[in-house]
């Protein structure tokens, strides 16, 4: 945020303290020969591009698709998410769970900044936040009123705070007007901010049936 | 330990919603941060308490003034120092190095990688439950506790109230295994609060609040006073 892009290639920037120390550290570790630089890429990429909520998308929509696999998933997560080839780090302990008419869920960690990584990826700033750690749990609706999302009165707001080493997945609602949608085309509804609980799925103005 | 990242209730941070908020990670520093956080203590280069326990030992001033991956950086720092793997001073150095113009060394290694990759992909299970002295329903209360070392068990909760939801699994205690210790494993428990035991009545309509707290930080429940029994 910080950076700028028109100071050109050819001027070094000032970089700030944080970074220096960052690049510093790696550099060490490097120098040192027991970090590789290529190692580190392949985090980075891993989380990037192969672990991200296209996952829990896939979870979800097959959950809609198919009772008994959401039977499957309710009952235990991470047996019927590794169904789908879906595993890994922060996701040992996976517990889904469902929105009804009656109940919303949304997940937090007040604590740290615990978050299902093999199904949604690595948190979002705003999980991760002072803010959001605080708020969730003792002014749910006002939180969630901030991402536009406005429950009904009579709904219960059940909040998640992930203390422990079980990671939580929110499984929305089916969205209606969605009969016959193949599994493809589901998951495309399902966002991150769904499985989070700080939205629901909305099916697009002007969707075919 | 009672530090500033047991945030379950605080006022006076402002909106959750800012712009931006989306991203994981913002700039290029605090990606390779999180990677090289996550490979040193995967290579065993870090020492106790690992990353998480760390952070909470940062003064309650500076946790609350650095930014997320700010924190990771902090963590790796003294997790590699207390292994003994870097010395202290050494990154100070090597700062006013690259300050100077010095270029980034560059090493690959695709067997650490490979190994990385494997790890982070690689499932693993909770222990199996034993015998456990809560079950579904069981009305609990949370100990008082003022821990000096890390714990799970967050602040709001702690005196109050709550209703078993789930028998989890067994793990050991976070507040004894995070420094080495060795306790048996016991019943993690998903706890189920009342928005009006936590916060008191009032504001929103009622919600409730899951908590998972281990065995060691819960008790039987006292009794509820009549009138709120009746409600």
């Amino acid at each position: 945020m910080t950076e700028d892009h028109n100071a050109g290639a050819h001027q070094p920037r000032q970089a700030s303290d944080v970074e220096l120390r960052a690049r510093a550290l790696e550099a060490l570790l490097v120098s040192k020969g027991l970090v590789a630089t290529d190692a580190v890429d392949a985090v980075i990429e891993l989380y990037e591009h192969e672990v991200g909520p296209h996952n829990g998308a896939r979870v979800v929509a097959r959950a809609w698709a198919d009772p008994a696999y959401r039977e499957r998933l309710l009952a235990d997560g991470t047996e019927a998410v590794a169904e789908l080839g879906i595993a890994g780090a922060e996701g040992d302990n996976l517990v889904a769970v469902a929105n009804t008419p009656a109940v919303h869920n949304v997940i937090v960690c007040t604590l740290c900044s615990c978050y299902p990584w093999p199904v949604l990826g690595l948190p979002p700033s705003w999980y991760k936040s002072l803010a959001y750690r605080a708020r969730v749990v003792a002014e749910p609706r006002a939180v969630l009123g901030e991402f536009g999302l406005e429950l009904p009165g009579d709904v219960e707001v059940r909040v998640w705070d992930s203390s422990a080493e079980v990671r939580y997945l929110v499984v929305p609602m089916r969205p209606d007007g969605t009969d016959g949608w193949d599994e493809r085309r589901l998951a495309a509804l399902v966002t991150r901010d769904c499985m989070v609980g700080t939205a629901v799925p909305r099916v697009p103005r002007g969707a075919s049936p | 330990m009672d530090g500033a990242h047991d945030l379950g209730g605080m006022h006076g941070f402002g909106a959750v919603v800012r712009p931006g908020g989306d991203a994981p990670y913002h700039e290029r520093w605090e990606a390779r941060v999180f990677a090289l956080h996550l490979l040193a203590s995967l290579e065993g280069l870090t020492g106790r308490p690992g990353g998480r326990a760390t952070r909470e030992e940062m003064p309650p001033a500076e946790y609350l003034a650095a930014s997320y991956y700010e924190r990771w950086l902090w963590s790796a720092q003294r997790g590699l120092e207390r292994k003994g793997t870097i010395e202290p001073g050494e990154v100070e150095r090597v700062m006013e190095r690259l300050a100077a113009g010095d270029p980034e060394p560059a090493r690959d290694d695709p067997g650490q990688a490979r190994r990385a990759l494997a790890e982070l992909r690689r499932p693993e299970r909770a222990e199996p439950l034993g015998d456990a002295r809560f079950g579904p329903g069981d009305g609990v209360r949370v100990r008082r506790l003022r821990p000096s070392g890390h714990t799970r068990c967050p602040r709001y909760v702690r005196g109050a109230n709550g209703e078993v939801e789930r028998v989890h699994f067994a793990a050991r205690l976070p507040d004894l295994a995070v420094y080495g210790e060795r306790p048996a494993p016991e019943p993690v428990y998903a706890v189920r609060f009342r928005s009006e035991d936590l916060w008191g009545r009032g504001g929103e309509p009622p919600w409730t609040v899951s908590v998972d707290l281990w065995e060691s930080y819960l008790e039987p429940a006292a009794p509820r006073p009549a009138e709120e029994g009746a409600r």
